[in-house]
């Protein structure tokens, strides 16, 4: 009886989640679809949104590889990499004192979040003025500060995290054996969390990768980062449409590839102790 | 213990990646700060950001007749989206090190950038260029370069608005702003607007709804201050809104400049306010119209008065290569480079241009339009602060059109802002 | 040097350099009339900058503009990716793909997700208007009080999977045994889900809704590619507000107290949040 109860509901249940899925999944193709569409079209044919079938062009692509998005995109991972590379080595030994000697008490954590809060409206003229004062402003290395101060608040907090969850018996295990405590904490603590700072590296790297606010403020120029070189697609004078889509898609590609093989990781790093506050 | 090998790994692929990359950005900045400084002799490398439009285009053509003349002055032209073109420049001029030794400037930059210092006066290299007759270039373009009464900009190209129009379908031009919207509403059928407008807030509202205010009779300054609370404006407003509703595309509030054109060039609407130089675009056989080119033309506003936008060259205080930078600025410029570039497609400056057979030869009746639209032409901003005028401005028209504010509302409101942010 | 001290030096380090300086130095700013253009004539005007902030109706209109779209799309967002998770934990066929597949969206940069939507959107060229008008709808997605909506609609298109992550996390993470315990006294789905799932994943939610939110009240890209804060004011954020006055109008001075202003409005209602949900913690 108990049984039929719920397996009773549950067809009705699996069809409407299914459904929603497949909405969803609908909702994510099309988009997409068309803007791979529209890559191959001439000006005129992308009057005619409508138009399926026609003679595809390799211009917009052309245009698109010639106007240098394939070196912002080189800018934009070094930017994501030294940053999120910064974050965890300095993040997960402020996180490890954090979570073990509870330093500073629960204040500690909020500070931490409460960094999250600051508007990057607030941040960014500072930078501007002090990249200004050392003639450092259209270089990668402002960019890189500007993208610590919210990268590396996220891979701390989610360190925290994963260290709360991670036993303690393992680590006083080692410090016995005799390893001291820098080297309990390297050989034995970090493996531990692996798959935790993997995800929160990869939430870092995002986070650095779609930025566009501070890129463009510090960086218009020759140091135009990928979001910043998209954007130069948008114009009141004229929407290059054809070039603009493949740009998009140049952005886009790299990441659907990359999150086909996180994705996993990524579920089950957050579910081993991040999402705790 | 595999995993913690992966992840060191990664970590260090991902370290030696960024020192790579590092390496590699920094040795190619190195080769564009070779400037020789001699002063005199026209050598060094140029560098400038220009737009991606088609008189940027034309200037990169003429390039190599340049270097016939100039052989040691290396021009490098570097496009960008005007969005991002503002932005750029200010970065450079404020560096120590500029990424631009040469700059063009939009009319409502000029003023700040003069009094920013960003810029130098050009006064003594003018006059120190035999034959440039710099008086040539037509009033109402000196004027945009000039700031407390030295010429910071020498004129590029100009953008003046006109009335572009198919003449298949509008058999005479309207003449005042009244005519002008009786033929738009009576040209409007169920697939095809008599008029593809360009409400979007900011700009683009200002610049166009600029030309209605003129065409009613208006004007945007009196005695030196904004004043829209006029009799004319009110009908220019009236008309603008009065005209969105009937003979505009439908669902365009936020229309600029790109969309207008668009919607010209596949036949959903009959006319717009553009830019001259958008005449030959059009009428392009290879370009987006298609069949329809060769059925546009250009005529002034009702009533004869538009607004005027220009371009202008300007060297950056901290440029690298002042020298080898007004080398090329005078070349273009001067007549004889003014009469090169008009006779290549670009949207002439100077009165003498007019006279010149070989360069109106492709369509003379083009440039008569032209000559006319230059010789009644105000300026959408002078003085400070004129983005933030004109942005400021601009919303407060588009919230007329939207229906938010009423007329008077709106005109009141742009008035005191206008007058408060340019009086700063 | 404690071992403990050591290992939070570098944080410190850093913390301080890459936030605590520029906060100061944003403070200092918001206390001088400093313009970019007029460098040479910086000099202190003590709370100037704040008086012509709170008396500026457009930063109060930023404001409330950006709290109805955080709200909103915060609200879809949720329940939106709530019912996803739930639907992705009971899949059994082709997961991985499906997952990864919804969780795209995420990963691309906001401006690309902005401007392919302007493009898709567009009455002229935009696919989903000349579909509508196949079936002879009409509907102008950034016209008069609508464009903030469809905003808030492409900040779900592209927010909602991070929603999903974080609570399929959640989903994933909780013991079996409440559950099992339920099966056997033959408590309905619904009555399961109400009663068990979501308070025992209260915590992830609402860690998860606390950075969404905060990350919204970012929002700049969909605005600055698709309306410029139009039609009239009305997706004027304030991210955009600032990013305007600051950058495009050179005030740098104006822009810091707008800014400083804010933050200090977010930390009360962060506080206030944060005692809430503690005080809930220790009386469930």
């Amino acid at each position: 009886m108990t049984t039929l109860n719920s397996t009773r509901l549950k067809p009705t249940w699996t069809l409407a989640g299914n459904s929603l899925l497949i909405l969803m999944a609908l909702s994510v193709f099309l988009p997409f679809f068309w803007l791979s569409l529209g890559s191959f079209k001439t000006g005129a044919q992308l009057n005619n949104p409508a138009l399926l079938l026609f003679k595809p062009t390799l211009e917009n692509w052309k245009e698109v590889l010639r106007s240098g998005v394939l070196e912002s995109a080189y800018r934009s991972a070094t930017v994501g990499l030294v940053t999120v590379s910064l974050s965890v080595v300095i993040g997960s030994m402020g996180a490890y004192a954090i979570s073990r000697y509870k330093t500073g008490g629960s204040s500690t954590r909020f500070g931490i979040l409460a960094a999250q809060v600051l508007p990057p409206a607030v941040l960014v003229f500072p930078f501007l003025e002090v990249s200004y004062k050392f003639r450092l402003n259209d270089t990668l290395f402002a960019v890189i500060i500007s993208h610590l101060s919210f990268v590396l608040p996220v891979i701390t907090w989610f360190l925290i995290g994963f260290f709360d969850a991670a036993p303690k018996e393992v680590e006083e295990q080692a410090l016995v054996d005799g390893l001291s405590r820098f080297q309990a904490f390297r050989k034995v603590v970090i493996p531990q969390v692996a798959p935790g700072i993997g995800a929160a590296a990869v939430f870092g790297f995002v986070l650095s990768w779609n930025d566009l606010f501070y890129a463009l403020i510090l960086a218009p120029g020759n140091s135009a980062t990928l979001p910043v070189k998209i954007a130069s697609f948008n114009t009141f004078r004229g929407v290059e449409l054809g070039a603009m889509c493949a740009a998009i898609l140049v952005a886009v590609i790299p990441v659907l590839i990359v999150s086909f093989f996180i994705q996993k990781r990524l579920v089950r790093g957050i579910s081993g102790g991040a999402v705790k506050y | 213990m595999r995993k913690l090998n992966k992840v060191a790994k990664l970590a260090a692929i991902s370290a030696a990646v960024a020192v790579v990359l590092a390496g590699c950005s920094s040795s190619s900045e190195e080769t564009a700060t070779d400037t020789g400084a001699a002063a005199g002799a026209a050598s060094g490398t140029v560098r400038v950001l220009m737009e991606g439009v088609p008189d940027t285009d034309i200037v990169s053509g003429l390039l190599a007749d340049f270097n016939a003349e100039y052989p040691d002055v290396k021009v490098e032209i570097e496009t960008a989206s005007y969005d991002q073109m503002r932005d750029k420049y200010v970065a450079s001029f404020t560096a120590a090190e500029p990424t631009y030794d040469l700059a063009i400037l939009d009319n409502p930059w000029v003023g700040d950038f003069a009094k920013a210092g960003f810029v130098q006066p050009l006064d003594d290299l003018i006059a120190a260029s035999d034959g440039y007759d710099y008086a040539d270039f037509t009033a109402p373009l000196r004027a945009i370069g000039e700031s407390d009464g030295k010429v910071y900009g020498v004129p590029f190209y100009n953008y003046a608005l006109g009335l572009i129009y198919r003449s298949d379908l509008v058999t005479a031009e309207p003449a005042s702003l009244d005519e002008l919207a009786a033929t738009a509403k009576s040209l409007t059928t169920a697939d095809r607007a008599g008029i593809a407008m360009q409400p979007q807030k900011g700009y683009k509202a200002f610049e166009e709804w600029g030309n209605y205010l003129f065409a009613a009779g208006g004007s945007l300054y009196t005695d030196g201050k904004v004043k829209l609370t006029t009799p004319e404006a009110k009908k220019a407003l009236e008309t603008y809104i009065a005209m969105y509703k009937s003979s505009a595309p439908k669902d365009s509030l936020n229309w600029g400049f790109d969309d207008a054109l668009r919607s010209v060039s596949s036949d959903k609407s009959v006319m717009m306010v553009s830019y001259n130089w958008m005449l030959p675009t059009l009428n392009n056989p290879d370009g987006d119209s298609g069949a329809l080119a060769g059925k546009f033309k250009l005529g002034t506003m009702p009533g004869g008065k538009q607004v005027l936008g220009s371009w202008h060259w300007a060297i950056p205080t901290n440029s690298n290569a002042s020298d080898a930078a007004w080398a090329f600025v005078s070349w273009i410029s001067s007549k004889a480079g003014e009469a090169k570039r008009v006779t290549a497609g670009g949207a002439p400056t100077r009165t003498s241009v007019f006279s010149d057979a070989a360069a109106t030869a492709k369509d003379p009746a083009y440039f008569a339009t032209i000559a006319k639209i230059l010789s009644n032409a105000e300026p959408l901003c002078q003085g400070a602060n004129c983005d933030e005028m004109i942005n400021a401005v601009g919303t407060e028209l588009n919230a007329a059109f939207a229906g938010e504010k009423s007329v008077d509302d709106a005109l009141a409101a742009a008035e005191e802002q206008a007058n408060k942010i340019q009086a700063e | 040097m404690s071992f403990r001290l050591k290992l939070m030096l570098p944080l410190l380090a850093v913390f301080t350099a890459s936030v605590g300086y520029p906060l100061l130095y944003a403070f200092y700013l918001s206390l001088t009339n400093y313009k970019i253009t007029a460098r040479y004539n910086t000099r202190l005007v003590g709370l100037k900058q704040y008086i012509a902030t709170l008396q500026d109706p457009n930063y109060w209109s930023a404001l409330q503009v950006t709290g109805t779209f955080v709200l909103l799309a915060v609200f879809i967002e949720f329940w939106l990716g709530l019912f996803i998770a739930l639907a992705l934990q009971k899949q059994t066929r082709i997961r991985n793909f499906t997952r990864s597949f919804l969780l795209t969206p995420m990963f691309v940069t906001p401006i690309a997700i902005g401007l392919m939507f302007r493009f898709l959107l567009n009455q002229q060229l935009g696919v989903i208007p000349t579909f509508m008008a196949k079936f002879g709808l009409s509907y102008d997605f950034f016209g008069p009080g609508k464009a903030l909506y469809s905003i808030v609609l492409i900040d779900v298109w592209q927010w909602t999977p991070f929603m999903v992550l974080l609570l399929l996390a959640g989903l994933e993470g909780l013991s079996r045994s409440p559950f099992e315990a339920a099966k056997v006294d033959g408590a309905s789905a619904f009555f399961t889900f109400r009663k068990i799932t979501l308070p025992l994943l209260v915590p992830v939610i609402s860690v998860a809704v606390l950075i969404r939110a905060l990350d919204a009240m970012k929002v700049f890209e969909y605005v600055f590619a698709i309306t410029r804060g139009g039609p009239a004011i009305q997706t004027m954020t304030i991210q955009y507000y600032t990013y305007q006055t600051g950058i495009q109008f050179y005030r740098l001075g104006l822009a810091s107290a707008m800014s400083y202003l804010l933050l200090i409005i977010v930390m009360v209602i962060v506080v206030i949040l944060f005692r809430r949900i503690e005080s809930t913690r220790k009386n469930p």
